[in-house]
């Protein structure tokens, strides 16, 4: 496999466990034919969505399939949107994974935690990147939107998403570099040259004796993130875009926030297991990602899909035995709308497979419980581009019920998922030759 | 009457420069927040009659606001005569309101309620307005300061404004001869299948024929596309309450379009020029925002209500739409104002009909507070959209603007086409 630069600067006295470092420093530097064919095939994903977003750009949005809702029976918001919805939601795994480590001495996740880390830095970049693909006028984002902040942000729920994704971005960035800039120090002069000026930049006014201060920050950083990104991101402004308007019954009402966060949690979970599973694979990792990891966040990721299929039978038996009419007529088309029932079915899958797991602990098998985990991820794509559209079809204003509307996302809309795919791709691939992806050694503090 | 003076001036020694270090931490007029707090005094101490108190600062707030929170007198409300003797904003009492004996009890009531009345009224002058907002038929509140909406000459939603311009709809007058979506086509140079205002053609379980509906913007009071707008684009102008785009802060997210229960806006997904539309005219209004006509690519368009029309002293009081109509269904105006176009019609409609005219606004439980006042029932959760009279087609009119939306073949398609050739 590849190489690892080695000097005679070698610290691997100051590491307690050598060949435990070496393993996770093994994937660093110069790059394998492998690595350079993943590379290559998310190049073209990248430039695949780099043409058809190109093509948006000339001629506006209409080359999506959206519309204008009301009289021209269209929705204005799809699948963009509901991408945008998915994106901030796998950004949850990262700080649900090390805040757990962290916070909740939850060492057996350890060493997932910068993986998840470097999963929310990408996924809330896409999510960012959904916003501006969203828009008739991404060349106005920043000038329109930062001059009046201070009086949109009083009523705007968009104008929240705006800061609370930025103020995420930049935490979760922050605790990534404090934990990241003690592993760097360790391992200098066995990293590759060629990112030096990263490592520079990373490692701006490091000392020796700073690791246990920087460990106290990055505790109350993650206590920070853990109660800004459940409760006022996911279980928050995201929701809140559709929650607070009663103009769409679908939409209206205090469901939405906990069903989001659910549906954040069980995606990001699951994320993350994807990715550790490829990572363990490729890099032969079985000894430092343990099954039990594995074991563990199937189950939390069983939990939050059943915690929102429950939430979904809130909805469900609350719109349909004796709601507003308005609100009957949204719950009826969503549940006769059979996308919904195959998101539920996903979900429930993934649920059964958990609760077999529990039972028959012995009949465990890492590629089934992976594959099982994953399929919220699938179920929340769908069930939230659904979410938006729906909620959009089934207006207060119900003289527009008479006006058909449809909508399925056209080939520049799909096209984004395959970009948005690669950029984590190639984000992830960059990484796994620049830093280590595992924390050296998380709970021990610096030998002297 | 002397008496009274006594107490008074007792009064104020003790609590009035308290009140004065209050009011100069705002931005406002302090010799007016202590005549109002010392005329509340007297309300508290019977002394005064509430409503006197009520319009006795009327002038006082607008010269220093420039806005009155009165309920729209268009829901038949009327306004009371201003009593000729009382001066605004000078803190004396006219002779008449102040009765001749107090008692004792009433003058130890006002100096406890002094320390209140003062601190309430300072709060109130530094939120600028009042926290409740009238519903029809409630007393007529005080005016306060108008909050500023974000970008130039705007007023957040919600505020209630001196002019508020409006439309009254004759619901029983309109016959669907679609002139009024002809009209707007015509004047705003609308892409094809952009209908700012649409008539719905429908139908109750129990009718014949149809019945129409004209849905323009409803120019909210409290817009909900106004609040979600994360740039300020879309706003409430501050001179007649209407809800306008600006077209250069716009950026095409479209959440107002998501958040607007009426549906009326319609978005420019691709070039105007390219779907039939491209305005040619003047886009600025008076303030130089840039909010008339067809909305260029990637921004939001809706109704207007032709507002550089309401700048111009010749055409104000017009609309393209209202101009067309030849049913004299549509009345745009100042619905504060008793003699606008929409407040005659809803008079003589009323006095027609015996004082027993019914009016409705369109999904009013949702608190937007529409402007717009229609004449007639509204339509039942049983009526069905059936064909009016006149088709869009009848006009050379889109309907269907998904029919006309469909975006350039992309390069690959045109290679398998040409492959195929």
């Amino acid at each position: 496999m590849t190489t690892t630069t080695s000097s005679a600067a070698d610290t691997a006295s100051q590491v307690p466990d050598d060949g435990r470092v070496a393993t996770i420093l093994r994937p660093l530097g110069r790059p394998s034919w492998r690595w350079l064919v993943a590379v290559a095939v998310a190049g073209v994903g990248l430039a695949w969505f780099l043409q058809a977003w190109v093509f948006q750009l000339q001629h506006g949005l209409v080359v999506t399939n959206l519309g204008d809702w009301g009289y021209a029976g269209g929705v204005p918001w799809g699948f963009y949107v509901g991408s945008f919805i998915w994106w901030v939601g796998i950004a949850h795994g990262g700080i649900i994974v090390s805040a757990a480590v962290r916070l909740f001495r939850m060492e057996a996740f350890a060493p997932v935690a910068r993986l998840a880390e470097l999963l929310t830095l990408a996924a809330l970049a896409n999510a960012g990147l959904y916003i501006v693909l969203h828009l008739g006028r991404p060349e106005r984002v920043v000038t329109s939107i930062l001059p009046n902040l201070p009086q949109t942000l009083q009523t705007s729920p968009l104008a929240w998403d705006v800061v609370v994704i930025t103020l995420y971005f930049v935490l979760t960035a922050t605790y990534l570099t404090l934990t990241i800039r003690a592993d760097l120090a360790r391992s200098a002069g066995r990293l590759p040259r060629v990112f030096r000026p990263i490592y520079r930049l990373l490692l701006v006014g490091h000392r020796p004796g700073e690791r246990p201060k920087a460990e106290r920050m990055a505790w109350w950083l993650a206590l920070g993130l853990i109660i800004l990104a459940p409760f006022f991101l996911h279980g928050g402004v995201i929701p809140w875009l559709f929650a607070l308007l009663p103009g769409q019954p679908g939409w209206f009402g205090p469901v939405q926030g906990p069903a989001f966060l659910a549906a954040a949690l069980a995606s990001a979970l699951g994320a993350v297991m994807l990715l550790a599973y490829v990572f363990r694979r490729v890099y032969r990792w079985e000894q430092l990602i343990d099954e039990q990891v594995f074991r563990g966040l199937s189950r939390w990721v069983g939990l939050f899909a059943l915690i929102f299929l429950w939430l979904q039978l809130q909805k469900l038996v609350t719109g349909l035995a004796m709601a507003p009419e308005a609100t009957t007529a949204a719950a009826t088309a969503m549940a006769t709308t059979p996308t919904y029932w195959v998101a539920l079915g996903l979900l429930a899958a993934a649920v059964a497979h958990t609760g077999y797991q529990m039972l028959a602990p012995a009949r465990f098998h890492l590629g089934r419980t992976v594959a099982f985990a994953v399929l919220p991820l699938v179920a929340i794509l769908l069930e939230k581009t659904l979410f938006v559209v729906e909620g959009l079809m089934y207006p207060a204003f119900d003289l527009y019920d008479g006006v058909p509307g449809s909508y399925t996302p056209s080939w520049v809309e799909l096209s984004s998922m395959v970009g948005a795919m690669s950029i984590v791709a190639l984000f992830l691939l960059i990484a796994v030759k620049a830093v280590p992806v595992i924390e050296l050694d998380h709970d021990q503090q610096e030998v002297a | 009457m002397s008496d009274l003076r006594d107490g008074q001036d007792h009064l104020h020694e003790r609590w009035e420069p308290w009140a004065r270090a209050i009011l100069d931490e705002t931005d406002h007029d302090t010799d007016l927040g202590v005549d109002i707090a010392r005329d509340a005094q007297r309300v508290a101490a019977g002394q005064l009659d509430e409503d006197e108190f009520r319009w006795r600062y009327e002038a006082a707030y607008l010269d220093a606001f420039g806005v009155d929170e009165r309920p729209q007198l268009a829901d038949g409300l009327t306004r009371p005569d201003r009593d000729a003797d009382s001066t605004a904003g000078d803190g004396e009492v006219a002779a008449a309101d102040v009765p001749t004996v107090v008692s004792r009890r009433r003058v130890l009531a006002a100096l406890g309620g002094a320390a209140a009345g003062a601190l309430f009224f300072g709060e109130l002058f530094r939120q600028g307005a009042f926290a409740s907002t009238p519903g029809i038929g409630d007393p007529l509140p005080m005016a306060g300061a108008v909050r500023p909406g974000a970008g130039p000459g705007t007023v957040a939603p919600g505020e209630k404004l001196n002019v508020q311009y409006g439309m009254v709809i004759d619901l029983e007058r309109c016959d669907g001869c679609l002139d009024c979506v002809q009209a707007c086509v015509s004047e705003n140079g609308l892409s094809e299948g952009v209908l700012w205002p649409y008539v719905f053609a429908y139908q109750e379980p129990e009718d014949v024929d149809p019945r129409y509906l004209p849905r323009l913007c409803q120019n909210c009071t409290r817009a909900p596309c106004v609040m979600v707008c994360p740039t300020g684009a879309r706003h409430r102008r501050l001179a007649d309450g209407l809800v306008l785009t600006d077209y250069e802060v716009c950026i095409g997210c479209r959440y107002c379009q998501v958040a607007c229960p009426y549906g009326v806006n319609v978005f420019q997904w691709g070039d105007p020029e390219t779907y039939g539309g491209g305005f040619e005219g003047e886009r600025r209004d008076a303030r130089g925002v840039a909010v008339k006509g067809d909305p260029p690519k990637g921004v939001m368009g809706k109704c207007t209500f032709c507002p550089l029309r309401q700048e111009d002293p010749d055409q104000r009081g017009t609309a393209a739409c209202v101009d067309a109509c030849s049913m004299d269904a549509l009345h745009i105006g100042d619905l504060n104002d008793p003699d606008s176009p929409p407040n005659r019609h809803l008079a003589r409609r009323r006095e027609e009909a015996g004082g027993n005219l019914p009016t409705f606004r369109l999904l009013e439980d949702l608190g937007t507070e529409p402007n717009i006042i229609y004449i007639g029932q509204p339509p039942s959760s049983n009526a069905e959209l059936v064909e009016g009279s006149w088709t869009y087609e009848d006009w050379g009119l889109t309907e269907d603007r998904r029919a006309v939306l469909e975006g350039p073949e992309p390069w690959f398609r045109r290679m398998t086409q040409g492959g195929r050739a």
